[in-house]
């Protein structure tokens, strides 16, 4: 929607510091309760998505 | 960045920490089923393993029973039919036993009879030996006696040929001095009258008078053994009982028995019974004469 003059030319930064760390915490919660998840799966039925 | 993105931001936020802490209790609690699937076919398999086992051994202990039985049920079959071989000798035996029995104790009757005989001829042998050793002294006695008697009839046929001769001869004298009287009378007319003798003549000799009397020995029966044939009585060698002597046993007008004496004590006699008519008690008469 902005030109590429205008794109190339400006810098992308974080409005707000705070709520991309929080982002980034959900984030990585989410993450890492996905790959609890699949550990699990795979450790106790040797597939992901199967169903054995 | 507006009021809403960050009101947003942390609410997506705090739910995404809620829900993913939802999600990892549920997952850390979660039951392994495919363990438990995994343990539960395991533990089926060897249960089935076990019941086919099982089964197998119970078709084989079948058969074994069959078997047995079958072993059983002919040697039950054998073995009654032993039973009843036993049971007829068994009874085969009873009887055979029986039989011997009775012959035993018919032998032993038999043999106590003999015994009771053999002491009877013992003790009628033992009185017989001692009624001979006294006949035996006795003719002995009587012997000694005849040879003095002999000896003493001899002495007196002796004398008797003496007297005799002395009586011819007195004879002989009488008739001469008979005859010399005689021959000095006739010529007075006159005879010798017939001499008186001073001794009177001699009757001949006749035997003594019987002068025997019966005993009379009177008692009463004091026990009887009829199993010995034995009894004793109430009278004994103070009242005259002699070995030997025989008692006749009465009950009022009836004879019984009669009790040969073999053994005398000084106030009773025991003696064994002969020509038994009724059987003896105790206090029936006894007597030496009837």
């Amino acid at each position: 929607m902005s030109p590429d003059g205008q794109t190339r030319g400006v810098k992308v930064t974080a409005s707000n510091n705070l709520y991309t760390a929080i982002l980034a915490l959900a984030f990585c919660v989410v993450l890492a309760t996905t790959v609890l998840v699949a550990y699990k799966c795979y450790s106790q039925y040797g597939t992901i998505f199967k169903i054995p | 960045m507006s009021a809403l993105t960050k009101i947003l931001i942390v609410l997506l936020t705090i739910s995404s920490i809620f829900l993913c802490g939802i999600v990892v209790t549920y997952v850390a609690n979660a039951d392994n089923y495919r363990q438990k699937y995994n343990d539960l076919k395991a533990d089926r398999d060897s249960l089935s393993r076990k019941a086919k086992d099982l089964t197998k051994q119970v078709n084989e202990k079948i058969s074994e029973k069959r078997l047995l039985e079958d072993r059983l049920s002919s040697e039950v079959v054998s073995l009654k039919a032993e039973i009843r071989k036993l049971e007829g000798d068994l009874k085969n035996v009873d009887r055979e036993r029986a039989g011997l029995v009775q012959k035993v104790n018919s032998w032993a009757s038999i043999v106590q009879d003999f015994s009771q005989t053999n002491d009877k001829q013992l003790q009628l042998l033992k009185d017989t030996r001692e009624e001979l050793n006294k006949v035996q002294a006795e003719q002995i006695r009587e012997r000694k006696e005849l040879n003095e008697t002999t000896a003493s009839l001899i002495e007196k046929m002796a004398i008797i040929e003496t007297l005799e001769a002395e009586r011819k001869r007195l004879l002989e004298e009488k008739t001469e001095l008979q005859s010399r009287l005689d021959q000095l009378l006739q010529p007075f007319g006159k005879v010798a009258a017939a001499p008186v003798p001073v001794t009177p003549p001699r009757d001949i000799a006749r035997p003594a008078t019987d002068t025997i009397r019966d005993i009379a020995l009177r008692g009463l029966i004091a026990d009887v053994d009829l199993k010995n044939s034995m009894a004793s009585i109430s009278i004994g060698r103070a009242d005259g009982v002699k070995e030997g002597m025989k008692f006749y046993v009465t009950r009022g007008d009836d004879f019984l028995c009669e009790i040969l004496i073999i053994d005398v004590e000084a106030e009773e006699a025991v003696g064994v019974l002969e020509l038994v008519q009724q059987q003896p008690r105790v206090g029936d008469n006894v007597s030496t004469n009837l």
